[in-house]
């Protein structure tokens, strides 16, 4: 029973992680339409910020603060500017496809100029145990949780709460309407690929330390996000946290008690299972959009 | 017809990629009145309304509202001049709250209009239904509760111009009435309002003037009284001289 327990803080940990990363994923869906398939390596570049930022000489705390920054910058400005917004015009499909050709570029680009081989990531919570009510946890697994938790908050606190966060959700559920009212729709698209940027950058820095920094981190977690993103209805924030957290305990689950070999396919049967029954996602609705 | 119009369009060329919807549409809206634009499927009417608020560029001609040059304006543009457009159809946040509906209706004045507590309660006491339901999600109200809900928020930073297109649609016999009150108030309280109605003779009964517009241009401009009692209107728009009233 303590293991289970166990597992399942591990699973919420993990999944918590895949959370942030298809909460992501999805503002881009909502607010512009992006289907980002490179959203996996966006995960894996910054910890390569981070350590280039460190081989630069700064501490730790100050490399976390400029890989957040370039991270904002390159995969949130940069890439809406440079990328999303000229292919934006030719449709959805050809943006779609640019963001595959990016992920590959990407990684590679990383493989070639940094390293092909997987880099230590110094972690920020402490090598050791929590012990409470028998039960042993990682402060790795507590911090992981907490943070994710904390960033989820507070961008649900920003969406709901603040005005400016209500015309995002504006942009995003009627652009044209958005418009009509004078919401700045564009100021507010660019808006959730700067959060986008964070996130990910964020996500980075708590997954690293647990797979070493490596280029091709972002195969896996830019596949769960996705699943994650999908299983949780693919239009919907709170179903992007559900499914992440979902994904992550069968993730944990099924590695500890049916087989670490079949770990990666248990995602997608999951993914079959929900597209069988619930089309739309555990918590999704079918898109509509007039005007 | 009128000298000091609230807004004027001359020779206005638009449409969509290469269609050619308006072709050459004049007219002058009088300022302080309700005018009610009429006409066939396909005329072009919601064409105007986009046109006058910048969502479609004309390709050639004038827009002039309350005076100035506004061919070229942004929507906020519009709003900071006072003119708010209530389009056809559903035009809401389904997701967000029925209250965070209508405050964004005040998003171009800025976080500094100081009396957005009151303007919104205002708005929500005008209609029991939006009042009743304030903090639950817009998809629950019913769809003439949302027209409703667009109508309040249009309403909300006191436009001195209102475009309203077909606000009847889907509207109960009694909620048309009350839309077509409050239009007359605001009237009153001097706005002007230009709306586009499929429910003709209603719409005309309580207008002071009417437009035909037909394929893109203006047919006859006049007072609704004298549109109403065209033979030639009547026959068209009015499904003929008796009972046409609530017509569809
Ligand atoms: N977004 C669009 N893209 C292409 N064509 C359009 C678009 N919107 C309208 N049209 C076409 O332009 C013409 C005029 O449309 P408009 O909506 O202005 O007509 P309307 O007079 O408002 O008609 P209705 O009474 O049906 O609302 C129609 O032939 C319509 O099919
Ligand atoms: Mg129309």
């Amino acid at each position: 029973m303590a293991n289970f327990v166990a597992l399942l803080i591990a699973g919420l940990a993990t999944g918590a992680l895949y959370a942030l990363v298809a909460v992501g994923f999805t503002l881009l869906w909502q607010t512009s339409q992006t289907i980002n398939f490179a959203q996996g390596e966006f995960v894996m570049l910054p910890a390569f910020f981070m350590l280039a930022a460190m081989h630069a000489g700064l501490p730790f705390w100050a490399a976390i603060l400029v890989g957040l920054a370039l991270s904002v910058a390159i995969l949130g400005f940069a890439f809406k500017r440079l990328l999303v917004d000229p292919m934006l015009r030719h449709g959805v499909l050809p943006l779609a496809i640019a963001t595959m050709a990016l992920s590959t570029f990407l990684k590679e680009s990383v493989k070639t100029f940094y390293s092909a081989e997987a880099s230590p990531f110094p972690s920020i919570a402490p090598d050791a145990y929590l012990h409470l009510f028998g039960l042993s946890v990682s402060w790795q697994n507590i911090v992981v949780l907490g943070v994710a938790i904390a960033a989820v908050v507070a961008l649900q606190f920003l969406l709901q709460r603040t005005r400016t966060g209500r015309q995002m959700q504006a942009a995003a559920q009627n652009p044209t309407v958005a418009r009509i009212l004078g919401v700045p729709v564009e100021r507010m698209i660019l808006y959730t690929f700067l959060i986008n940027g964070a996130l990910v950058a964020l996500a980075s820095l708590l997954i690293s330390p647990i797979y070493l920094a490596k280029f091709s981190n972002g195969d896996t977690l830019g596949l769960a996000a996705f699943i994650a993103a999908i299983v949780g209805g693919f239009n919907q924030i709170r179903g992007a946290i559900v499914g992440g957290l979902l994904l992550g305990i069968v993730d944990n689950l099924s590695a500890a008690y049916i087989s670490t070999q079949y770990r990666g396919a248990i995602p997608l049967c999951l993914l079959i299972v929900i597209i069988l029954f619930r089309p739309n996602g555990l918590l999704g609705r079918a898109e509509e959009r007039t005007v | 017809m009128d000298t000091d119009p609230i807004v004027e369009l001359e020779n206005v060329v638009a449409g969509y990629g290469a269609m050619t919807i308006l072709n050459g549409t004049s007219f002058r809206i009088a300022r302080g009145a309700i005018t009610t634009v009429i006409g066939p499927n396909g005329a072009g009417k919601s064409t105007v309304f986009k046109t006058i608020f910048g969502l479609l560029r004309p390709r050639s001609g004038s827009i002039r509202v309350d005076g100035r040059d506004a061919t070229k304006w942004s929507q906020r543009e519009l709003l900071a001049a006072g003119v708010c457009y209530i389009p056809q159809g559903r035009n809401i946040f389904p997701e967000l709250s029925v209250r965070h509906n209508i405050e964004l209706g005040a998003v171009a004045a800025g976080p500094e209009l100081k009396d957005m507590p009151a303007r919104l309660e205002a708005a929500l006491d005008r209609f029991p239904a939006l009042r009743r339901k304030a903090d639950r999600q817009a998809s629950t109200l019913s769809g003439g509760e949302q027209k409703q809900l667009e109508i309040v928020r249009g309403l909300l930073l006191d436009p001195k111009l209102i475009l309203i297109d077909e606000p009847s649609i889907g509207l109960s016999p009694l909620m048309v009435q009350e839309t077509f009150t409050l239009l007359t108030q605001w009237r009153d309280k001097g706005a002007s309002i230009l709306m586009i109605e499929q429910n003709a003779r209603s719409a005309l009964q309580m207008s002071d003037y009417g437009l035909v517009l037909e394929l893109g241009q203006t047919r006859m401009h006049d007072k609704a009284q004298a549109i109403l009692n065209d033979p030639q209107v009547a026959q068209l728009f009015l499904g003929g001289v008796i009972g046409g009233a609530g017509a569809v």
